[in-house]
């Protein structure tokens, strides 16, 4: 077996404990840990299949390290990125801020990744309304003016996780199919050459 | 700056030492405990304060005094109440603790560390916050005796050795109510110290400080706090540490034959380390050629693998810096398991921060070898039983021993026995081979061998130019079979030495 052939980069983004490598648990292994909360050392690489449309797309999921520690290293996990998911904690507007720094640091470094605004654990909020802090129009609104997509998931409940992820590798494979009308352009030019043919042959 | 590589000028190793490579595994213990910094010879200070500069020798005297009437008072008074429980994995709770409470007074080992602006940087028990008055306090100590040109090394008060480690731009400081020596908790200072290098590496820490002196570096710290706790609490219960040596995992010749090829070929352009680790157990270690790895480095290491799951859900990628290799830069280490719920733990050193695809590669090239010469099922079952029954050396009254092999770096050691069931008599009996490493080890005084007596064990104790052994025994043992035991069980080592060590070091 060579190494993993890897479709599509996705990189976790966002503040620390805010549940970045909890969504990627509960989608890779469907599960989610109860227990201390471990810090993420670094960052975790992770490969997962999934089925779009007849085609099998594999997601190369980078699960950065929230700490500012890393801030100096997190354009290695970044870089070359097709999606960036940016997690958010519902219960701490802190954390969203954090989450409109890395909008803003992919938008200068990595124009080409689309960015996923997730709000995570919902259902700490969905329990008791008061605990939200981070209103759901308001990041709506950013997320419009900034041309990205919003999710608020769970990983404890496993709620519109699997989605996300859905949504991510639809993106990705449809963005590939629009690259496909740039290889005809390279057919029109075999077309320019019989054109030419045929002109000469005239 | 203290000076990191102070050398102390006492060697451990009997003269007539044999050359056999101990400096690829240069012993820490050179390491001078004592700051480059000193230039006054000035001792006096106040009366309640000891300071021990230049006068050691005196102060040594008293200290050995005190550590063994501490000794007996013990002993006396084992199993009284005051023994607060230690729980390892409530980091969480050990940080909400109330710092004015007696069960946070009665912590049996506080360390703290603070920038030489007073400012809190780690604490074991409580949270940094809470106690900046303390770490104040401290500081403050610090710069006084520093005012008179003269460094703070300990206190000693009351039953408490608060020891002192200046490493600008940080202070790090221990307060222990244990019988471990000054030199001890100077070595374990030292590895917190190293903790935070291989976090952030040197020139990193000073810059930040360089920039704003009351930098707060618990944000660059963050998260690192189980990494930090895991370590201490690995201080108190591998002898590893103590001992500057890894533990090997006993295996078959064959096995591990297999298991330290199918590491080597499975090498890339820029890999320096390739470990494979069960728990804290080294079984395969491959190198660059003439590069070595420290000890230190390889606690830190396993350590780091140990204390985050997130290994265990993929494959991880760090930047570490290995402060005894190279104080000054990372590497970038790649970490996974073998298998999701497998106890062996690879870890691929590189000098590239591109690397992780290849190290990758590297690690499913390892493992498909692995399997295809069945070695992968031999490991597994070798993990079954990753220890042996003292019973198997056949000395009725030995219930425990450590021995490391100086040349190799590696010790081996038996299961904990009976009596050594609860986490409380295990750390009891490493604070008994600690003291004894400590008499062994003294700075100015260093013993070959020393045999101890106690109401509850028979110890003894014994270095020479090529080992280091502790052993422990029944109290009804006599010195007479200790010392008849102490060559049965060399010769028992010397027969399954391929089995319990790593004979032979390889390189890509």
């Amino acid at each position: 077996m060579t190494a993993m052939r890897v479709d599509a980069k996705v990189v976790m983004l966002g503040k620390e404990s805010v549940g970045k490598t909890s969504l990627v648990e509960r989608y890779v292994h469907h599960r989610f840990l109860v227990g201390p909360y471990q810090n993420t050392i670094g960052a975790a690489f992770v490969a997962k299949s999934i089925n779009v449309a007849d085609k099998v797309i594999t997601l190369g999921i980078w699960d950065t390290a929230g700490s500012e520690r890393y801030e100096a290293m997190s354009r290695i996990y970044y870089r070359g990125a097709r999606a960036a998911i940016v997690c958010y904690d519902l219960t701490d507007s802190s954390s969203f801020q954090r989450a409109r720094f890395w909008v803003k640091e992919l938008q200068t470094f990595e124009e080409h990744c689309k960015i996923y605004l997730c709000g995570t654990k919902n259902d700490l909020v969905e329990g008791d309304r008061g605990a939200r802090q981070v209103d759901y129009h308001d990041v709506q609104d950013f997320v419009e003016e900034i041309g990205a997509q919003h999710f608020e998931t769970s990983s404890k409940t496993g709620n519109n996780v699997d989605a996300l992820f859905m949504k991510v590798a639809e993106d990705f494979s449809n963005s590939a199919l629009e690259l496909l009308p740039e290889e005809k352009g390279v057919n029109l030019g075999q077309k320019k050459n019989s054109y030419f043919y045929t002109c000469c042959h005239h | 700056m203290a000076a990191d590589v102070h050398s102390k000028g006492v060697t451990w190793d009997t003269p007539n030492g044999n050359l056999a490579p101990v400096e690829h595994l240069p012993s820490s213990r050179s390491e001078s405990p004592t700051p480059g910094l000193v230039e006054g010879t000035e001792p006096g200070g106040g009366e309640w304060v000891e300071e021990e500069v230049e006068e050691k020798e005196v102060e040594e005297k008293e200290v050995v005094e005190k550590t063994e009437e501490q000794q007996r008072g013990r002993a006396e008074g084992e199993g009284s109440v005051n023994e607060p429980k230690r729980e390892v994995q409530a980091v969480v709770r050990e940080k909400e603790e109330d710092v004015t409470s007696d069960a946070w007074r009665l912590h049996k080992k506080h360390v703290f560390v603070f920038s030489e602006a007073g400012k809190p940087i780690y604490t074991r028990y409580g949270s940094e916050e809470a106690l900046s008055t303390t770490m104040g306090v401290m500081m403050a100590l610090v710069s006084f005796v520093e005012a008179d040109k003269n460094v703070i090394l300990s206190i000693h008060a009351d039953g408490f050795r608060v020891v002192f480690l200046r490493k600008s731009p940080l202070v790090l400081v221990c307060v222990s109510r244990s019988d471990q020596s000054d030199s001890e908790l100077w070595r374990e200072l030292h590895y917190v110290y190293y903790q935070i290098l291989s976090l952030l590496t040197l020139p990193q820490l000073q810059r930040v400080f360089q920039q704003r002196q009351s930098f707060d570096l618990r944000r660059l710290l963050a998260g690192s706090e189980r990494v930090t706790a895991g370590l201490l609490r690995l201080l108190e219960t591998d002898a590893g540490l103590m001992l500057n040596a890894t533990m090997s995992l006993p295996l078959c010749s064959t096995t591990r034959n297999n298991v330290c090829t199918s590491l080597q070929i499975a090498s890339s352009k820029n890999l320096v380390f390739s470990i494979l680790l069960a728990g804290n157990r080294l079984v395969a270690l491959i190198r660059k050629k003439e590069q070595h790895l420290h000890h230190t480095d390889l606690h830190l290491l396993s350590n780091l693998a140990a204390s985050s799951s997130s290994f265990r859900q993929g494959e991880g990628w760090t930047p570490v810096c290995l402060p005894k290799f190279n104080s000054s830069g990372f590497f970038h280490a790649h970490i996974s398991y073998l298998e999701q719920d497998s106890d062996l733990c690879l870890i691929l050193v590189s000098t590239d921060r591109e690397d992780f695809f290849n190290l990758s590669d590297c690690k499913q090239r390892f493992l498909e070898r692995l399997k295809k010469r069945n070695a992968y099922q031999a490991l597994q079952e070798a993990l079954h039983s990753p220890t042996y029954p003292v019973s198997q050396v056949g000395i009725p009254e030995l219930w425990h021993f450590v021995y490391k092999s100086k040349s190799s770096g590696l010790y081996t050691s038996p299961e904990l026995p009976v009596p050594y069931h609860t986490e409380e008599q295990q750390d009891r009996l490493m604070e008994l081979y600690q003291h004894l490493h400590s008499r062994l080890h003294h700075p100015t005084r260093p013993l070959r061998s020393i045999y101890r007596s106690t109401n509850t064990e028979n110890l003894l104790a014994w270095s020479t130019s090529g080992f280091e052994l502790y052993l422990c025994f029944s109290p009804l043992a006599t010195k007479a079979l200790a010392m008849s035991a102490v060559t049965k069980l060399l010769k028992w080592i010397r027969k399954e030495e391929d089995r319990l060590f790593i004979l032979n070091s390889l390189t890509y």
